[in-house]
């Protein structure tokens, strides 16, 4: 009575492609445009007449794009780790104590996640115009860190909540004490919703545009999503075959590793959102 | 009472972080929406409310504010409408099925600043590879200079904003799905029920709270969601694309009113306020449920 499995998938695919195309025609674009010979990347057609790998080469130096790397790397580093260790205490105390502040520090989350930065970028420039810190990507890293605080606190609350108590309790029981027990049994088991958690962030801050945009002001600072933005706007001629170049670097890492981690953050979503 | 303190002491860093991050910026801003400004930020008379009622008498403002709610409700109706059909053949199981999974939530891992600059190079009018594949499959006999008017522009941005919401809404919903047990569908089936039926009966009412939740949330990132119109128009041509943050990044840093620009702020600000209260009462009532 069922369809046979080859005909779903058929169907499936079929009824898929339309997105499946929209989904990947940047893609494409990025990586056709990247590889054309410079002449005829203003020539409408599609396919190249040769693959010009030496694009990528040329585009690296051209565009200052190790730098760019660099300071992405660094201020997305800054801002995972930051974030992770101010996270674990306090998704753990969140989990393991009963305390006074509970629901307001549940709200207290909520209401930042939902503040986005760009609501506050004003008062952000100011402040960080106070410390006279503006072209810094440590600070920048920092705001990225804070602004992070409560999607990993969210999602490691609702791992540990997951994790037996009677595992600890029969750390406590052979005589090893809380901080003992954390490290030798809790935060182990904990490794996997931590590394998620992490790199989600790191992700977050690899793309992160408008902080960016407003706080490094001079090249020599940009992060990657701010360089190739600088490559496009109020340029008057723009070599796009640089930009997707550029483009498809900086956006392949991260789209890779996310490809290997979506299954995971669908499963911590599910846990966090309607929990 | 060393035990009693432990978890303040343990939350503390990350609400003293949150504070200085969030909370400073939230109370400077009220202080410069209500006081006469310089351009360079310096604080004069207490004004009260005059900044909110310039930008009331601002007809740049006023569009952008109309503009900001058919931006938002265009794109999360849009990407909702797109998200169920795909979230339900995703659940279903078939060949490649993990391969098209990757494919579909894929442009959520790409930042949204260089998906705008992909796009804003496939729609140049002379050499966007959307016009020549368009022209390509005969749909269209001339170019089209898609960014060159808002009657353009603006569609594309939707259609870009719609598909880069649809990984999320699609996640969020395929968490949905799978909560739903077989045994209902085979039952039904077994009662002699349709596909349509099974989906109004079963599907739809088991999924609402999550399209509860992805509405809100998608309404709360959309609403902020700024590279994409930046990145292609910056807000332009004349202001015609421009929703409250594309506004508000130009006041504030373009035109230097930084009194009109912490007034949208807060503005927004308030808007979000409301959406969150909206999403705390919806999961506090799943919780319930």
């Amino acid at each position: 009575m069922r369809k046979s499995k080859l005909v779903r998938s058929v169907i499936a695919w079929l009824l898929l492609s339309p997105l499946i195309v929209l989904t990947l025609f940047p893609f494409a674009v990025m990586f056709l445009t990247a590889v054309k010979p410079r002449p005829e990347v203003l020539s409408p057609t599609w396919w190249p007449s040769e693959f010009r790998w030496s694009n990528f080469a040329e585009m690296w130096v051209a565009t200052g794009f190790g730098r760019a790397l660099l300071n992405s790397l660094y201020v997305s580093v800054l801002a995972t780790v930051g974030a992770i260790i101010v996270a674990i205490p306090a998704a753990y105390a969140m989990s393991r104590f009963r305390f006074a502040g509970y629901g307001a520090m549940r709200q207290f989350l909520l209401i930042s996640q939902m503040i986005s930065s760009i609501v506050l970028v004003l008062g952000l420039f100011r402040l960080i115009a106070a410390w006279g810190l503006i072209e810094s990507t440590t600070a920048v890293g920092v705001v990225y860190m804070a602004f992070n605080v409560a999607f990993n606190v969210w999602m490691l609350q609702s791992y540990f909540d997951t994790i037996p108590r009677d595992l600890e309790e029969a750390a406590w029981m052979e005589g090893a004490g809380r901080w003992l027990t954390l490290r030798k049994v809790f935060l182990p088991l904990c490794l996997p919703a931590i590394a998620v958690t992490a790199i989600f962030t790191f992700i977050n801050a690899w793309n992160e545009f408008i902080i960016a945009l407003t706080i490094l002001r001079s090249q020599e600072n940009y992060t990657l999503p701010i360089q190739v933005f600088a490559l496009v706007a109020g340029r008057y001629t723009v070599e796009w075959h640089h930009v997707m170049a550029a483009a498809l670097l900086a956006t392949l890492p991260v789209a890779v590793l996310f490809a290997w981690l979506q299954r995971y953050l669908v499963r911590g979503l599910a846990l966090g959102a309607v929990k | 009472m060393y035990s009693r303190a432990l978890p303040y002491l343990l939350i503390l860093p990350s609400l003293f972080l949150a504070a200085v991050v969030i909370f400073w910026p939230v109370y400077d801003l009220v202080q410069i929406s209500t006081h006469d400004v310089s351009r360079f930020g310096q604080l004069r008379d207490f004004i009260g409310l005059a900044n909110f009622a310039a930008l009331a008498d601002d007809p740049d403002f006023m569009a952008a504010l109309w503009r900001t709610g058919l931006w938002t409700l265009s794109v999360v109706a849009g990407a909702l409408v797109l998200s169920i059909p795909v979230a339900m053949i995703l659940n279903s199981d078939f060949y490649g099925r993990s391969v098209a999974r990757v494919i579909i939530l894929l442009p959520w891992a790409v930042s949204l600043t260089m998906t705008a600059v992909v796009w804003r190079w496939a729609l140049n009018g002379e050499s966007g590879m959307l016009n020549s594949a368009l022209m390509g499959l005969g749909i269209i006999d001339q170019n089209i200079q898609w960014l060159a008017s808002a009657s353009t522009a603006f569609p594309m941005q939707v259609l870009i904003g719609v598909l880069v919401t649809v990984p999320f809404t699609v996640t969020i919903f395929l968490g949905g799905l799978s909560s739903i047990p077989d045994d209902l569908y085979e039952a039904a089936a077994l009662e002699g029920a349709s596909g349509w039926q099974q989906f109004r009966t079963i599907t739809l009412p088991l999924l609402k709270p999550f399209i509860n939740i992805a509405i809100v949330l998608n309404m709360i990132y959309v609403f902020n969601s700024f590279p994409i119109i930046w990145v292609m128009t910056q807000g332009g041509p004349a202001n015609s694309t421009d929703i409250l943050v594309t506004y508000l990044y130009k006041l504030a840093f373009r035109v230097g009113k930084l009194g009109e620009a912490s007034a949208v702020s807060l503005v927004m600000f308030a808007i979000l306020l409301v959406f969150t209260m909206i999403y705390v009462r919806l999961a506090m009532r799943e919780r319930e449920a």
